[in-house]
């Protein structure tokens, strides 16, 4: 972990290397990439997240698929903001993922930072519906984020690829968000392992704001890295928390009160 | 074919072979066996008799788009206006009834300038210089049952007629039976004792004491046969506001060809609703199969809709998800597309560089909706209550309009936020929710505390800090399913960092109805 975040410099040069191979395939982006607010990790993605492509989430264990969620939410949130207002985000999700993971709930969505009537949801039948229409709503100019839910292996380097050059048409992005990390290979952009990380106590002594243990595990422009952070769903901001463990002086205060 | 009348087996319908051996409908099944009694009977099925009818009916839409039913064997077809389209009246009455001959049926058909006119005709009347009626009983193939004839009536009417012409109408129906119109048994009965057996009979009467002692309704079929009273034909289906069609000689059965068709007829569609200044909101195509079958393909939009591109789109992912059920068998051998809803739509300045993001938003809905149903694809809307299932419902994405109030997202937002008091920094509701709440198992220390340790999904999970109870009661007067009244609900802290919503039902102090506990959410 430590090893990746100081940045060692033989993957900054693949990473280099490959940037200019892209350049060569005609992947150049034109969209400016969408900064997350993290000095740390927008570094290693060379900017930000990069707008008109697929990125990965699944939790890094089933039981944290709540979190894996709430980070791809936060994704389309942030897209949603600055600019870019008045597109709306598609959440698909199949039935089964719906049996296995619950329903996406507007209360929670519009408190957490993404307002539902922005957000059109549709449920499919069959991962392959899921796929098609994730296609087409990246296609779709008035659409800023898909979210894609899937609860098995069934998006495979084809159909990741396929979903990759449909965001290449305009600056939307795709979150395939997986039930369990696939380990098959893919076309998206960045692959993220998301796990809940018991944050801070707020002021009065009640639950903190929600935190992430973010994995970037595969990075198509850069390293890798892990990173701890909070979301500030009234902001609508990633805060970054110390990666190294300081938690005994911070714990009663909260996190986005110390960058302030 | 066989039906019980007041508990008497009697003869509903018979094949021509019957007809010869002297046997007639209405005749009791006991009387025909007697006379032969190797005689096959089988029970006669309305409901498949009404299903063909309105098969029949939906074929019949080829002439005309207004079309009644007449139960049990009639058909009525408004064909004012729609005539000179197949050559004149005379033209369309035979050739409808040369289409139903090949396909098995056996027709009479009479064109009239009223209903009640027409329907007598077609019963009871006999060849006449204007109406030529052919006779001849065939076996009626699409059943799927040799033995049963049908005979199918069709009384087309509404094409205006000169006086002349008119008088000899009335000429004509003077001699028919008072059945012919269309009245009660139980009140021609009476009449035919009196001796008032034909319509000539009692034409003339004074209509006072015909109305007085036989009802209004008598009186009414009098006039409405005559013309003297309108009577509208009721259409099966609603009537489109727009339509085009398009007949083909040779059938087409290549989807290309289809889609390109209705591109055609989109674009005719098109300007006449542009005239009018209106866009479609729910579209039709119907595809007539050669062999009758009528596919219907509906796709509905969520604005008002003109350009033939989105709308081929539209039908394209339609077609996709229908695959066998518009299977084209033979060929169509016509193809309509018709906007059964509109709404006002003005002009709008189009290009595709500077598509609007909502619009094409819009469309996207819209095809989503053709291809995976209109039920699943939703906005999920707020209410007022405070009942977690339904405060938050699913509502088809397309009955709401888009787009509202959408720039002071960030002021309502916090408007929301505040509404729910908060007490601490994660949000007060989850962002998922399990439909069903899912129940675990909970140990909790004090009776009415939050859990130290809970077992979900097989999996024991320690609480490492919990916040609430936050009472939820469903409101008094929507609990009439028996729905437990309160939940104490709570949020959790997991070991792990896993955040969920857990409630808790029922009280400890009730021995009878332990508490239990399901976890009905999840937080981020």
């Amino acid at each position: 972990m430590e090893r990746s975040l100081t940045g060692a410099q033989a993957p900054e040069a693949l990473a280099r290397l490959r940037q200019s191979i892209e350049k060569i395939q005609h992947y150049q982006h034109d969209n400016a990439p969408m900064p997350l607010g993290l000095s740390e990790a927008d570094r290693l993605l060379g900017g930000g997240l990069t707008l008109g492509a697929l990125h990965e989430i699944s939790p890094s264990a089933p039981v944290h698929l709540g979190a894996a969620c709430g980070f791809a939410l936060a994704l389309a949130a942030l897209s949603g903001k600055a600019g870019r207002s008045g597109r709306e985000t598609l959440f698909i999700q199949t039935d089964m993922a719906r049996f296995e993971g619950g329903a996406p709930y507007g209360l929670g969505f519009d408190l957490f930072g993404l307002p539902a009537r922005r957000l059109l949801v549709l449920r499919a039948r069959r991962a392959l519906d899921a796929l098609f229409a994730m296609e087409e709503a990246l296609k779709c100019r008035g659409i800023a984020s898909v979210i894609a839910e899937l609860p098995d292996d069934s998006a495979d380097l084809t159909a990741t690829r396929r979903l990759s050059l449909a965001a290449r048409e305009h600056d939307g992005i795709g979150l395939l968000l997986r039930h369990r990390s696939a380990s098959m290979p893919s076309a998206a952009m960045t692959r993220w392992e998301v796990s809940a990380k018991a944050g801070a106590r707020d002021p009065h002594g009640g639950l903190g704001t929600t935190s992430f243990l973010l994995s970037l595990v595969k990075n198509r422009r850069g390293p890798c890295g892990r990173f701890r952070v909070a979301w500030s769903h009234h902001e609508l901001a990633f805060v970054p928390e110390d990666p190294v463990a300081v938690a005994a002086p911070f714990a009663d205060r909260p996190a986005d009160a110390a960058i302030a | 074919m066989v039906t019980t009348v007041r508990s008497a087996r009697q003869i509903a319908a018979l094949n021509d072979e019957a007809a010869r051996l002297g046997l007639r409908a209405t005749m009791a099944l006991a009387d025909a066996r007697a006379m032969y009694p190797q005689l096959v009977a089988i029970d006669a099925d309305e409901a498949a008799d009404r299903t063909m009818l309105e098969q029949i009916a939906d074929w019949c839409d080829r002439y005309t788009p207004l079309v009644g039913l007449d139960p049990p064997d009639g058909l009525f077809l408004d064909i004012s206006g729609c005539a000179h389209l197949f050559g004149g009246e005379e033209d369309l009455r035979r050739d409808l009834i040369r289409r139903l001959a090949v396909q098995g049926f056996h027709a009479r058909a009479t064109i009239g300038d009223t209903p009640g006119w027409a329907w007598a005709m077609a019963r009871y009347g006999i060849s006449t210089s204007i109406n030529e009626t052919a006779t001849n009983s065939v076996h009626s193939r699409a059943s799927g049952n040799p033995d049963s004839c049908r005979r199918i009536s069709q009384h087309d009417s509404g094409f205006p007629l000169s006086r002349g012409r008119t008088e000899e109408r009335h000429a004509a129906l003077l001699p028919l039976p008072l059945a012919a119109l269309r009245i009660d048994p139980q009140i021609a009965a009476p009449l035919a004792q009196a001796g008032l057996k034909t319509i000539g009979d009692v034409i003339d009467l004074p209509r006072a004491p015909l109305a007085a002692r036989f009802g209004s309704a008598f009186v009414r079929r009098i006039d409405q046969a005559l013309g003297r009273e309108e009577e509208p034909i009721v259409p099966r289906l609603p009537v489109p506001s727009f339509l085009a069609e398009r007949r083909f000689a040779d059938p087409i059965g290549r989807e290309d060809d289809v889609l390109g068709t209705i591109v055609h007829l989109a674009q005719e569609l098109a300007r006449a609703m542009e005239r009018h200044g209106k866009g479609a909101r729910r579209l039709q195509a119907a595809l007539f199969r050669t062999d009758g079958k009528v596919v219907r393909v509906e796709i509905g939009t969520s604005e008002p809709l003109r350009d033939p591109t989105r709308i081929r789109r539209l039908f394209l992912d339609r077609l996709t998800v229908l695959g066998d059920e518009a299977d084209p068998g033979f060929g169509f051998d016509m193809i309509r597309l018709s906007a059964l809803a509109v709404e006002a739509f003005d002009a709008v300045q189009t290009g595709w560089g500077t598509g609007d993001p909502a619009r094409e938003t819009a469309h996207l809905i819209d095809r989503l909706m053709a291809r995976f149903g209109a039920d699943r694809v939703q906005r999920l809307v707020p209410q007022d209550t405070h009942w977690p299932e339904l405060a938050s419902i699913a509502v088809p994405a397309n009955s709401i309009a888009q787009g509202k109030d959408r720039h002071h997202d960030s002021a309502k937002d916090r408007a929301l936020e505040d509404s729910l008091f908060q007490d601490s920094r994660i949000p007060v509701r989850p962002i998922r929710l399990f439909e069903r709440p899912e129940p675990v198992e909970a140990i909790a220390q004090v009776p009415d505390g939050p859990p130290v340790q809970f077992k979900w999904r097989r999996v024991t999970h320690d609480v490492a800090y919990a916040e609430g109870p936050e009472s939820i009661a469903l409101q008094w007067w929507r609990n009439d399913q028996g729905m437990p009244v309160t939940r104490d609900y709570f949020r959790i802290e997991t070991r792990q960092g896993v955040r969920v919503w857990l409630y808790r039902e029922g009280i400890y102090q009730d021995k009878d109805n332990p508490p239990h506990w399901f976890l009905h959410g999840i937080f981020a």
